[in-house]
C-alpha cells in the first residue's frame, strides 16, 4: 500500500514537472515580457480565433487533419488515431514545427463545461502524439469550447463537424 | 340566480365603458407570479416643472414601472390608452383621484405621481393606492439626475412587490450577459431590468465569457482571450479600470466572488484537466478545492460562503456536486438525467437552480440544496440555459432558443411566468444579475 503511494505520488510529480515544461512554453504574444526571460513567439494568423477576429471561418486544415470526437467525449477513436498517427510522421519530418492543438465542442451544453471539454480533447491530441515521439515542448493546447464552430446548422452532421481537434503549424 | 346575472351585468358594462374584454372584478383571486391576475393601472406622473421641456418624463417613469411589473407576472397591466382621468388635468393624492374613473376601467391598484425639473435636478413622486378601498398603499419621494428616471421608477417597482406580496422586488439591479449583437465574437454588456442603460463593457473584439458580478454590483468577472488564453479580468464599470486577475496557462473561468467579497472560486486547467480553486482578491492561490482527473467547473457559493456546488463529469455525465469551501469531499445532489449542469445557488440558500439534457433539449430546474424535490421550470420551448438567480430569490434570467436566437428571458421561481427580457439581433447569452443596487 505504502509503495503504491509512493508511486502514485512519483507519478504525479513527473506529471506535474513534464506539464510546467510545456505550460511554460504556452504564451500569448504579449506574454514574453511578463514572464522574464522566456523568448516570445509571436502566432501566425492561422489560430481559429484569430481567423474568427478578421471574420474568416475558423481553422481551414493545413498539412495536419482535424480529428473529431464524440457528443461529451474527449476519447479518441481510431480514425482519430490514424489521423494523429499521419499528423506525428509529418510532425517527425518537421522537428522545429510548433504546433497549438485546439480544442472545440459543439453548440450543446454550457459554455464552461465546453470549454473545460475542449480543453481535455486538445489534451488527449497532444498527449497522443507525444507517444508517437513528437516533442511535448513542440505542442501547446487551447480550448474554445463552443465558441468557434465550423459549422452553424443545428444538426448533428454540423455538430460532428465541430466537435474536433484543430492543428495550427505556428512556425518551423 | 339573478344576483348572478347582475354581477356579469356590471362587469360587461364595466368592460364596454373601458373598451375591454368582459371581466370580472373580484377580489381574492389567486394571487401569485404567474397569475397575471392583479389588475393595475400606472398613470404617467403629472409635470409640475415650470419649463416645458422634459415633458416625457412621466411617460417613461410609467412604461419602466409597467415592464418591471409585467416581468414580476403578478399583475395584469391595464392599456394606458383606456385610462380616463388625465395626469396634467388630475390630482395624484388619495383625496383628489376620482377613483371611480379607475374602478370603471377595473383598476384595483393604481399608481400616480408628479415630478419636477430643475436644470438637471429630477424630484419625482410616486404613490400607490388601492382602488377599492380608495387610500394610499405606499409613496415615494425621490430626487437625482434626470438620467436617474429608471432607477427611480425600478425601486418604485420594487415597493409595488413589497407592499403587495411582503417582499421587496428584485427591479433595481441589473443584468450583466455576452452578445454578438454588436460583433462577430461575444461581447460583455450590462443592462437594467428594462432593457435599458445598455452599456458594452468589453471592446476587445476577442471572445469574452462567463461575466459575474462583483460583491458592490460595481464590478464584474468575466474571462477573454485577449491575451490569446482564456484569462480571469475584473473590471470596474465606473471607472472602466481593467485588471488582470488569473493568467495562469490554460483556462481561467466561470470566476465567481464569495458572497463576503474576500475570495473568488475559479475553474483553473492543471494540464487539459479542469479544477475548481480558491483565489484571493489578488488572484493568488488560496485554495485547491476538486482534485481529480475528471472536469469540475462551473463554482456557485451558498449565500453563507461555506459550500460550493458545481458541475462534474466524475461519475461519466455532467452533474451537480457541492462541497465544503474549505475541502473535503464532494457530494452528488443530481441524479435524474445524465446530462447537469450550470448551478446557481439561491440567495435565499433554499434550492439550485440548474440546467438539465432530457430528450436532446436544455431545461431549467430547481432542487432543494439536498437534491430533492426537483422541479421542472421550462418545458423544452427552445434551449433553456444560464439560470442566475434576482436578489430577492424569487427570480430567474436565463438564456433561451426558444425565438430562434438566444435571448435571456425572466422566469419566476416556480417557471409560471416567463417573459422575454432582451430583444433585437444576435445572441445574449450567460446572464448574471446582480444584488441590489445601494
Amino acid at each position: 500500500m505504502g509503495k503504491r503511494l509512493i508511486g502514485v505520488v512519483v507519478v504525479g510529480l513527473l506529471v506535474a514537472v513534464v506539464g510546467s515544461g510545456c505550460s511554460s512554453k504556452k504564451k500569448g504574444p504579449e506574454a514574453g515580457a511578463a514572464a522574464g526571460g522566456v523568448g516570445e513567439e509571436g502566432l501566425g494568423a492561422g489560430s481559429s480565433l484569430e481567423r474568427a477576429k478578421q471574420g474568416m471561418q475558423p481553422g481551414e486544415e493545413g498539412p495536419l487533419k482535424d480529428i473529431h470526437y464524440a457528443f461529451d467525449s474527449s476519447e479518441l477513436d481510431e480514425p482519430s488515431r490514424v489521423t494523429l498517427r499521419d499528423n506525428g510522421n509529418w510532425l517527425k519530418d518537421h522537428t522545429t514545427a510548433k504546433v497549438e492543438v485546439e480544442g472545440h465542442c459543439d453548440e450543446r451544453g454550457t459554455v464552461e463545461y465546453n470549454l473545460a471539454l475542449g480543453a481535455k480533447r486538445a489534451r488527449a491530441a497532444k498527449d497522443y502524439l507525444v507517444t508517437l515521439g513528437v516533442a511535448s515542448d513542440h505542442l501547446t493546447t487551447i480550448s474554445y469550447g463552443e465558441e468557434l464552430p465550423l459549422c452553424h446548422e443545428h444538426t448533428e452532421d454540423c455538430w460532428q463537424r465541430n466537435r474536433r481537434a484543430h492543428f495550427v503549424v505556428l512556425g518551423e | 340566480m339573478n344576483r348572478l346575472w347582475i354581477v356579469v351585468g356590471v362587469a360587461f358594462g364595466a368592460a364596454l365603458a373601458a373598451g375591454h374584454p368582459c371581466r370580472a372584478q373580484v377580489r381574492g383571486t389567486i394571487f401569485g407570479p404567474g397569475s397575471r391576475s392583479y389588475p393595475v393601472a400606472v398613470s404617467p406622473l403629472k409635470n409640475l416643472s415650470t419649463n416645458a421641456s422634459a415633458t416625457d418624463l412621466g411617460a417613461r417613469f410609467a412604461t419602466i414601472v409597467d415592464r418591471d411589473l409585467t416581468l414580476s407576472g403578478f399583475f395584469k397591466i391595464l392599456d394606458r390608452a383606456a385610462f380616463i382621468e388625465k395626469p396634467d388635468a388630475s390630482g395624484y393624492t388619495a383625496d383628489t383621484i376620482n377613483f371611480d374613473n379607475w374602478s370603471v376601467i377595473g383598476a384595483l391598484a393604481l399608481v400616480k405621481g408628479a415630478y419636477t425639473v430643475e436644470g438637471d435636478n429630477l424630484t419625482l413622486e410616486a404613490r400607490l393606492f388601492d382602488v377599492y378601498q380608495r387610500k394610499q398603499l405606499a409613496g415615494r419621494r425621490y430626487h437625482g439626475s434626470v438620467t436617474e428616471i429608471r432607477r427611480m421608477a425600478n425601486k418604485f417597482a420594487d415597493e409595488i412587490l413589497a407592499q403587495f406580496t411582503g417582499e421587496r422586488g428584485p427591479f433595481d439591479s441589473r443584468i450583466s450577459f455576452v452578445s454578438t449583437r454588436d460583433a462577430k465574437l461575444n461581447e460583455v454588456y450590462v443592462m437594467s431590468l428594462d432593457e435599458g442603460d445598455l452599456q458594452q463593457v468589453t471592446k476587445g473584439q476577442t471572445i469574452n465569457v462567463s461575466p459575474s458580478w462583483g460583491p458592490d454590483s460595481r464590478s464584474l468577472l468575466f474571462t477573454s482571450y485577449k491575451r490569446h488564453n482564456p484569462d480571469l479580468y475584473t473590471i470596474d464599470l465606473v471607472s472602466g479600470r481593467e485588471t488582470l486577475l488569473s493568467q495562469r496557462p490554460g483556462l481561467n473561468l466561470g470566476g465567481k466572488w464569495s458572497p463576503d467579497g474576500s475570495l473568488i472560486a475559479v475553474t483553473v486547467e492543471d494540464n487539459g484537466n479542469s479544477e475548481i480553486v480558491l483565489l484571493d482578491r489578488s488572484g493568488k492561490l488560496v485554495r485547491r478545492l476538486t482534485d481529480n482527473w475528471s472536469i469540475d467547473v462551473s463554482p456557485s457559493w451558498s449565500p453563507d460562503g461555506r459550500q460550493i456546488a458545481f458541475c462534474s463529469n466524475r461519475t461519466g455525465g455532467p452533474q451537480i456536486y457541492v462541497m465544503s469551501t474549505d475541502g473535503g469531499e464532494a457530494r452528488r445532489l443530481s441524479f435524474n438525467g445524465n446530462y447537469n449542469t450550470s448551478p446557481a445557488w439561491a440567495p435565499k440558500g433554499d434550492h439550485i437552480a440548474y440546467v438539465s439534457r432530457l430528450d436532446g433539449g436544455f431545461n431549467l430546474f430547481t432542487m432543494k440544496v439536498d437534491g430533492s424535490d426537483v422541479r421542472q421550470l421550462t418545458q423544452s420551448a427552445g434551449n433553456n440555459e444560464d439560470p442566475s438567480w434576482a436578489p430577492d430569490g424569487r427570480y430567474i434570467v436565463f438564456a433561451s432558443s426558444r425565438t430562434g436566437h438566444k435571448k435571456l428571458f425572466v422566469t419566476d421561481a416556480a417557471g409560471a411566468s416567463q417573459v422575454q427580457l432582451t430583444h433585437g439581433g444576435g445572441d445574449d447569452t450567460s446572464p448574471a444579475w446582480s444584488k441590489w443596487l445601494e
